[in-house]
């Protein structure tokens, strides 16, 4: 497609990519979910793809794609130049392919059907949209994708060979069929974009730049001090609660009491286990976790800590949270947090490969001593 | 100068009027014995759009009595988006307090103001009789003015193509539109079309391949140009404002069926047809103009 640029010895190359998949929301759900700044490095690798999405020198964004996520994921290494062993290349040299590309670009040609999630691809949407993740309903535009799965998989049986016609031949529902392809440096990225077999179809090429180096935020685990996972709900309600305005937001942790007697001894005022606080110019904010294991499912402090972060940069991981079930959220002992989302699958998949995403926010440096 | 009409059909003329009101604020509304026609040429008018409407009369209205010196035309310029207001009043919704059983649309003079009176009858839900009325000022054209208003010209389209949906094109061109200011709208005289942007970041083409070409249109090219038989798979192209061309979407929801004619980088020109293409009550047609980029 876009190798007649190339010189003849390339086009002969099979693409660098070539991915596809019958309904695009999950894929432009984990997009969406780092969406906060429009420039994307996107790594291709063997195992899938990675997005990373850096704001101010603080923050940064990254979706892990993995290639499940696709009905159909293939990546020729573009450093197997011979164009024999080309189609088995080396398995032991992973050599990945990185380029950056528009990402609210990417997103709106994905749902250029207007088929591929409601949630309103707006950027820079921290304050603006924000009452919108105050919904009552859990997510219901992922519950949506979750019916949707399961549906056509019991239809449609279990894998097996599908040609194209069956990723957009679906005219049932409602889903857009995509197939991606990225022939290599200095290519465009192509898509292949269609509702169903009856309707329009529209191709897509992406310009696709050499990739700029970018933020490294480098998490050790021997360095953690404060490690929680819990429901993505419990942290999403609380951030909800908090007022735009608000400027500040501090996580506090103590190590939990002795671990006799589970609630007793320090429901008298004692030292919480979780604060999240938020300071605005209106006022500020306070919230305490209980220490129970329904709401905090893992919860590990060594010693006491207290970090803040601007809230500008907290509300960014909004959107992934919204979408996500499980939230892990680590600091360490300079206040690098970590907030990683765990994005449920609309097809059931081995819990360790699920997608998910992670935000690290360096922490506002009048709290260091 | 007498104009009195009752309006029977108000949701269809509601409709044409939201789809005109997105375009301009202000509008000609030329009434004729046989037709009404709405005219919006305002060269303010970002993207050069113009629309030359013509409804028949007895789609939208009835006991229609006109009379002027002008050979019983009546040409007025007025507010588009007083006319929406007032219709939209009268207009049979859910969330109207009163049911509208009869409305009056007549030209009047009111404190030396030249006004188009709507004089709405309805029942409230209490059964109780209710009358509001609405005066919109206008500006009643002189027919040396109205002289002066000429359609476009434009040579003899390359291709006449039945449009999908309006409702299934204005999304695309809804995420088209913030990504490139032109819009290259392609199509031959074999079903096909597409829509395509070129920018520096991306290039967007959504193609249609299963369009219907009007016979209309092939015959008469037919005719005028025997001795050069033209290629049906050879694309005909017109960049347009996407701005316009999204102004133009607006009126899906007036529309049943829509032919786009394209002359081949010179304009575009739509018939948006209100009611079946087979017994249309009216065509809303939209001018495009091409634009010229040096590529």
């Amino acid at each position: 497609m876009a190798q007649n640029e190339d010189e003849s010895e390339e086009a002969n190359l099979p693409p660098v990519l070539k991915a596809s998949v019958h309904d695009v929301r999950y894929f432009a759900t984990l997009l969406r979910g780092v969406n906060f700044v429009n420039r994307a490095t996107v790594t291709i690798a063997r195992s899938g793809f990675i997005v990373v999405v850096e704001e101010a020198r603080t923050l940064l964004g990254t979706a892990y794609i993995f290639a499940h996520v696709f009905d159909e994921y293939t990546y020729n290494s573009e450093t197997a130049t011979a164009p024999q062993d080309s189609q088995n290349s080396d398995p032991d040299e992973e050599d990945n392919v990185a380029f950056e590309i528009p990402l609210n670009t990417l997103i709106e040609c994905l749902n250029i059907f207007g088929t591929a999630g409601s949630i309103g691809a707006v950027t820079g949407s921290s304050t603006g949209t924000y009452k919108k993740w105050k919904r009552s309903g859990d997510g219901s535009d992922q519950e949506g994708d979750d019916d949707d799965g399961h549906g056509r998989r019991t239809s449609s049986g279990t894998g097996g060979t599908r040609g194209i016609e069956n990723y957009f031949g679906n005219a049932s529902d409602k889903g857009t069929g995509m197939r991606m392809s990225y022939a290599g440096s200095g290519c465009p990225l192509t898509l292949l974009i269609a509702e169903d077999a009856a309707g329009p179809t529209t191709t897509c090429e992406i310009t696709t730049y050499e990739p700029e180096p970018h933020l490294q935020l480098p998490f050790e685990s021997e360095r953690m001090v404060l490690k929680i996972i819990l429901k993505s709900s419990w942290l999403r309600d609380a951030l909800s609660e908090l007022d735009p305005s608000c400027d500040k937001l501090t996580f506090i942790g103590n190590p939990p009491p002795a671990a006799n007697g589970r609630q007793q001894p320090r429901t008298a005022g004692g030292t919480p286990m979780l604060r999240i606080q938020a300071v605005g110019t209106l006022g500020s904010t306070e919230m305490d976790y209980p220490n129970d294991r329904d709401v905090l499912e893992t919860f590990e402090c060594t010693r006491p800590v207290s970090f803040s972060y601007r809230f500008g940069h907290i509300s960014r991981t909004l959107r992934a949270l919204q979408s996500s079930t499980k939230t892990s959220l680590r600091i360490d002992d300079e206040g690098l947090l970590s907030l990683q989302f765990l994005m449920p699958s609309p097809t059931k998949i081995a819990a360790d490969s699920q997608a998910f995403i992670e935000f690290r926010c360096l922490a506002l440096d009048d709290e260091l001593e | 100068m007498r104009f009195r009409a009752a309006i029977e059909n108000v949701n269809t003329f509601c409709r044409i009027i939201q789809a005109i009101e997105k375009l301009q604020k202000k509008c000609i509304i030329k009434f004729s014995e046989e037709v009404m026609c709405i005219i919006c040429n305002s060269e303010a008018n970002e993207g050069g759009i113009q629309v030359w409407s013509q409804i028949k009369v007895d789609s939208l209205f009835t006991s229609y009595r006109i009379q002027s010196n002008a050979s019983n035309v009546i040409t007025m310029a007025l507010s588009s988006e007083a006319l929406l207001a007032t219709l939209k009043s009268a207009s049979t919704s859910s969330k109207s307090a009163y049911e509208t059983e009869e409305i009056v649309m007549k030209l009047a003079k009111k404190n030396d103001q030249a006004v188009l009176s709507f004089e709405i009858s309805g029942v409230t839900r209490q059964g109780r009789k209710v009358r509001v009325a609405h005066d919109v000022k206008i500006e009643v054209m002189k027919p040396t003015q109205v002289a002066e208003l000429k359609e476009p010209m434009c040579p003899e389209p390359d291709v006449h193509i039945i449009l999908p949906p309006l409702q299934k094109l204005r999304p695309i061109v809804e995420r088209l539109r913030p990504m490139s200011d032109f819009l290259a709208v392609r199509a031959n005289n074999n079903g096909r079309l597409q829509l395509s942007i070129r920018t520096d970041t991306v290039n967007v083409d959504t193609e249609w391949k299963n369009c219907k070409n009007t016979s209309k249109a092939s015959t008469a090219s037919q005719e005028q140009e025997p001795d050069e038989p033209r290629d049906p798979d050879e694309l005909f192209s017109v960049l347009v404002s996407t701005k316009s061309f999204f102004k133009f979407l607006n009126s899906h929801v007036v529309s049943t069926t829509t032919i786009a004619c394209i002359c081949r980088n010179h304009c575009m020109i739509l018939y948006v047809y209100v009611g079946d293409l087979a017994d249309a009550g009216g065509v809303l047609t939209f001018y495009i103009p091409g634009q010229l980029v040096d590529e």
